[in-house]
């Protein structure tokens, strides 16, 4: 799990978007630890979520993740 | 057996929670509301109030003048909301475009879906709806509630929002239209802890399931759609909350093919009560429904005089499979040809009844999205039992998410994917043979598609060999 959110927080930080479907977490979890499980994956999101290092954002038909304090504001654009 | 919660339920008495007095409440006259203007000009709102039906204008301006009549303290929000809301809109119609803002980081602590951002780009001209976000409720099965919740949650709502709602949204839940961003966890906290509620679904992840009235009041209930949705809501809730879905995914419960909830054209999942064996007869009861002794459709048309009831045009001519008919006074009906459309039985509800060997089918992949049109569910699995606790529906569920999540494109719905799949490749990921049920004319659409493995001899075959025993 540790190592899970490790690897999200990583592909957040270094990522040049600030918002991420789950989808996109998912592929780029599986490339660093190809036997990473969709359900781990979203544990570790949840986890991650939980604990205020990420963020939701949503539209209100589709949801994203996104790490807080980065280009994501309360107020969409 | 009736159906039964997992837990004990709250019981809420509005006498304990209300915040409004009685006073509060009737405070405006029919004679003050008929004079009251709101402090923007809105001709072409009020001009939606002429016509033949209610209008929202009617019921907004009543808002907005019970809102100014309250004391200050008496709300948490700001007074004007309703009043800045309709002169926004009218704002829209004059520019012919609207001035909500979509989306947002705002929602409660833990859930990814419920609370819907909404923000005005003319705050400055309408102050009080810069943040005006929507709260979808989760409805209780088939949406039974009594009238102590409901005023609960208006008071509460008077408090701590616009006051303005809607019952029901599309997916059901009852919504709550516009608050401020500080006011979203005070309303979580009295709707979880206080009155046993949840908030819905909203954004990539499973809404709000929901259901017919089913066998609660519904005689032709094939299966107890509640208990269904209940079971379902409550398993799988971190789907409902945490969205890891690629996109939006609604499961609808209709008890039999009448479909109360529409769950065929509103659902990716649609559940519909059917029976595998043969519609009840109960010939007695169909001579007196010729006869004239029972009246048709529950009596649904007595209204206008539809002359003598004539079951050849009525019934068995109306039949879409042509299977019915009546001999010697007998009502045949051919079973293996019946459709289950559901028409004979609910014109003599008396002397027809589904069968006892009952289940439901399951539709997937219907959708209404704005861009492109509505299309309706595909049946998928003919028949399937449903009894508690339902591990057969489960499997299946799981196996369409596991390849929807797995095949899908982000904000791709499930109906979209099994077009872009085809059919059978879809089948065979579920892994669920091809059934004549799922075509509209299996007699003259193959259904079957063989693939080169399943084939003596391959895609090759030496034509000239075949010519010298078949001339052309
Ligand atoms: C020109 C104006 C608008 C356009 C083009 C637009 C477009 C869309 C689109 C394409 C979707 C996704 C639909 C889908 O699920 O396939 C959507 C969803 C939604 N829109 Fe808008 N929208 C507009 C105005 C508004 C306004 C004014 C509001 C609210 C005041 C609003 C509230 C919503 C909500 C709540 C959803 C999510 C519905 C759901 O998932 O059940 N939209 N909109
Ligand atoms: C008084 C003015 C309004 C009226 C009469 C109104 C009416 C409606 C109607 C008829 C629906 C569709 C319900 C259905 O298909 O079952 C709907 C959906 C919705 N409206 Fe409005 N609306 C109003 C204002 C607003 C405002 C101001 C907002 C947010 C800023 C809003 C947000 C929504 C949302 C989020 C939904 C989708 C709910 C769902 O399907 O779960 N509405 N509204
Ligand atoms: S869908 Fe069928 S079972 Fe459900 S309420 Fe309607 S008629 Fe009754
Ligand atoms: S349910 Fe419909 S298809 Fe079946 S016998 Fe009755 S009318 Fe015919």
């Amino acid at each position: 799990m540790d190592e899970l959110k490790k690897i999200i927080v990583e592909f957040a930080e270094t990522s040049k978007k600030t918002k991420f479907y789950f989808k996109d977490i998912e592929k780029a979890v599986q490339k660093v630890n190809p036997d990473a499980k969709m359900r781990e994956i979203k544990n570790a999101c949840t986890a991650l979520i939980n604990e205020g290092t990420m963020i939701y954002f949503s539209t209100g038909s589709s949801t994203m993740y996104g790490l807080k304090g980065k280009g994501m504001m309360e107020d969409p654009e | 057996m009736p159906f039964e919660p997992n837990e004990p339920q709250k019981e809420i008495k509005y006498e304990e929670t209300r915040i409004y007095t009685d006073a509060e409440l009737n405070s405006c006259s029919d004679e003050e509301l008929k004079n009251f203007k709101i402090k923007h000009q809105i001709p072409d709102l009020e001009e939606l109030e002429n016509g033949p039906w209610p209008s929202f204008v009617a019921d907004a301006k009543q808002e907005a003048l019970h809102r100014r009549k309250l004391a200050d303290e008496r709300m948490l929000i700001d007074r004007d909301v309703v009043e800045d809301m309709l002169g926004q809109l009218q704002v829209s119609f004059d520019d012919g475009e609207t001035h909500w803002k979509h989306g947002g980081i705002v929602g409660v602590f833990g859930y990814g879906g419920g609370v819907i951002g909404r923000y005005s780009d003319l705050p400055e001209r309408y102050p009080s709806i810069a943040h005006f976000h929507t709260i979808r409720v989760n409805q209780p099965a088939s949406k039974f509630y009594n009238s102590d919740l409901l005023r609960t949650i208006c008071d509460m709502w008077e408090y701590r929002g616009s006051g303005l709602m809607n019952l029901h949204g599309s997916t059901g839940d009852l919504v709550l239209l516009g608050t401020t961003t500080e006011q979203l966890e005070p309303i979580f906290f009295e709707l979880t802890h206080v009155l046993g509620q949840d908030i819905g679904g909203s954004g990539s992840n499973l809404r709000t399931p929901s259901c017919c009235i089913g066998r609660a009041r519904c005689e032709f209930a094939c299966y107890d759609t509640q208990n269904l949705c209940y079971e379902l809501t409550q398993y799988y809730q971190d789907e409902l909350h945490r969205p890891a879905f690629p996109y939006k995914f609604k499961l609808k419960f209709d008890g039999c093919p009448n479909g109360c909830v529409a769950s065929m054209a509103r659902s990716d999942m649609s559940f519909i009560g059917t029976w595998r064996d043969s519609i009840r007869i109960d010939q007695d009861t169909v001579k007196a429904y010729i006869a004239g002794d029972v009246v048709p459709n529950g009596g649904a048309h007595m209204g206008r005089d539809w002359g003598k009831f004539d079951i050849h045009k009525e019934v068995i001519d109306l039949c879409p499979t042509k299977c019915m008919s009546l001999v010697d006074d007998e009502l045949r009906i051919d079973n293996q040809e019946c459709t289950r459309c559901m028409h004979c039985i609910n014109v003599m509800p008396k002397a027809l009844k589904p069968g006892k060997d009952n289940g439901l089918s399951i539709l997937l992949g219907a959708k209404a999205p704005i861009l492109e049109g509505a299309q309706m569910a595909t049946l998928i699995v003919p028949f399937m039992k449903a009894e508690p606790p339902y591990d057969n529906i489960k499997e299946f569920i799981e196996k369409v998410w596991e390849f929807w999540i797995e095949e899908g494109k982000n904000r791709e719905r499930l109906g979209e994917l099994m077009q872009r799949t085809g059919l059978p490749k879809f089948l065979e990921t579920i892994g669920l043979p091809p059934a004549p049920q799922m075509i509209k004319t299996p007699r003259e659409n193959p259904y079957i598609l063989w693939k080169e493995e399943d084939v003596p001899g391959g895609w090759n075959r030496n034509v000239n060999e075949y010519r010298t025993r078949h001339k052309r």
